[in-house]
């Protein structure tokens, strides 16, 4: 150190104590940057300052002390790649042969007065990490708007649902009244006539044949024996067509019958309808006598 | 030296060297950190509280030097055997930093340092420590006070030259001379 004329080792004590100023410090690491001698007899100067730190009286820290450290250090827990520390000694044993040099996180042994330059030491997770936070942000974003847009739609078509459902029960509820109101036994029937006349048992079937549906309503039927039903037919207007069972039903005390929408094929053209007296459960064929008929 | 397996068939904390601990630092372990802690605390505690006279700065200073291990046990490996002088060194720097109210001037790992001795082994330390002691006691007075005010006190040179009257070549000439007889007395 002594053939510098600028830098001494004085300077060099007084920049390892950090007691220089602004200048003086850049002026140094100036100097420190091309000379390998300076750099080694900084470090021995820093040696010599560890001895004499060492001087000082020793105290105990508080017991607490030890306790925050060590919460802090589990509250910032790490995860290192498993080659590392292989690496770093390395990196270490490098470094300890050649003086005035340390090596970096990276595993570059570089001289340590510019280690500042190279400030952010982070790890290939240190740099991943963030672009994945990133991407994760970016991912997220793109993920909130496809959602938004398909509640957007889904909010429509439950919209429109909604709508449909609304028309649909009203609709069922008014064709509920009429079924409730035609089958319903307390209901009052009354069979309108000219004059005084005497009720007789007469049917009326309301039958749609592209839909295959069919209304039956009956009254002042005379009451059955026990084990037998009466049975409505339905004779087709094709020629040679078989009578088609379109239902069995038992009058009530005062002689009414209804047969509501019975299982029927569509598009069968209806020449006449009858109905005749079979055994409970109904028959494939008409027994006779047919008790009413309608063309 | 220690492989995947951690502490298992290591020898206990106590005996491991610094390299290797700090090397289990560096893989997190937890306990590796506690043992470093109780190996160096009280040098840098006792540096700190030199230096800012108040001990809950001095535990603030203990703690963030401790925590710079923890976060980059890389910048301390290349220490090795003066790992307790890297951090007494540090402490000191941190706790002037402290004293001036102003960020930490350097990173931990910037600093290199040179030495030969074996801080890790308590008793070689205390050695060092009693030793050291008598080669200060030795100094003359200007000299001893000058570098306790230099690396004790954070004084500049100049603030030094001003306190005492001397002139700054001196000042600057007692500071070196003094760590130079240091030097000598650990390298014969």
């Amino acid at each position: 150190m002594s053939e510098q004329r600028r830098i001494t080792s004085e300077d060099l004590a007084l920049f390892a104590m950090q007691l220089l100023s602004k200048e003086e410090t850049a002026e140094v690491a100036a100097y420190l940057a091309q000379s390998s001698d300076a750099r080694r007899e900084l470090a021995e100067i820093q040696g010599d300052l560890a001895i004499y730190a060492h001087t000082v009286d020793l105290h105990s820290p508080p017991a607490q002390v030890r306790e925050r450290l060590m919460k802090q250090v589990a509250r910032e827990k790490k995860t290192v790649p498993s080659d590392r520390p292989a690496v770093a000694e390395t990196r270490a044993a490098e470094a300890a042969v050649r003086p005035g040099t340390i090596f970096t996180e990276s595993g570059a042994i570089v001289p340590s007065y510019v280690t500042e330059e190279i400030a952010p030491k982070r790890g290939i997770a240190g740099k991943v990490l963030p672009w994945i936070g990133w991407a994760l942000a970016a991912g997220l974003a793109l993920t909130t708007g496809m959602l938004y847009h398909e509640r957007e739609a889904m909010r429509g078509a439950v919209t429109a649902q909604a709508s449909t459902i609304d028309r649909l029960t009203a609709d069922a509820a008014a064709a509920r009244q009429v079924m409730d109101t035609m089958t319903d036994r307390s209901a009052m029937r009354v069979t309108l006539t000219k004059g005084q006349t005497t009720p007789v048992p007469q049917g009326r079937a309301t039958y749609v044949a592209s839909k295959g549906t069919l209304i039956f309503l009956a009254s002042n039927l005379e009451p059955l024996q026990p084990g037998k039903t009466y049975e409505l037919w339905l004779i087709p207007a094709a020629a040679g067509g078989s009578p088609i069972p379109a239902g069995t039903f038992r009058p009530d005390e005062r002689g009414n019958a209804s047969v509501i929408m019975p299982p029927l094929p569509k598009g069968v053209e209806a020449k006449a309808f009858g109905v005749t007296v079979e055994d409970e459960g109904g028959a494939a064929t008409p027994t006779q006598p047919i008790i009413l008929a309608g063309e | 030296m220690y492989r995947e397996t951690g502490l298992v068939n290591s020898p206990p904390p106590s005996a491991q060297d610094d390299a290797a601990l700090l090397a289990l630092v560096q893989r997190g372990d937890e306990s590796a950190m506690a043992s470093l802690f109780d190996r160096y605390s009280k040098v840098v505690y006792s540096v700190a509280l030199r230096v800012l006279r108040d001990p809950a700065s001095a535990e603030d200073v203990l703690q963030e030097v401790f925590m710079q291990i923890w976060r980059n046990p890389s910048g301390f490996i290349a220490t090795r055997g003066s790992l307790g002088g890297w951090l007494a060194v540090v402490a000191r720097n941190r706790s002037i930093d402290a004293l001036r109210r102003k960020r930490p001037s350097e990173q931990v790992d910037d600093m290199a340092l040179a030495s030969n001795c074996n801080l890790a082994d308590e008793a070689e330390r205390n050695s060092l420590m009693e030793k050291a002691r008598g080669v200060i006691r030795l100094l003359p007075m200007e000299q001893r006070k000058t570098l306790e005010m230099a690396f004790f006190d954070g004084l500049t040179h100049s603030e030094i030259a001003e306190m005492t009257g001397d002139p700054l070549g001196t000042v600057k000439t007692r500071i070196r001379s003094a760590l130079t007889s240091l030097r000598k007395a650990f390298t014969t």
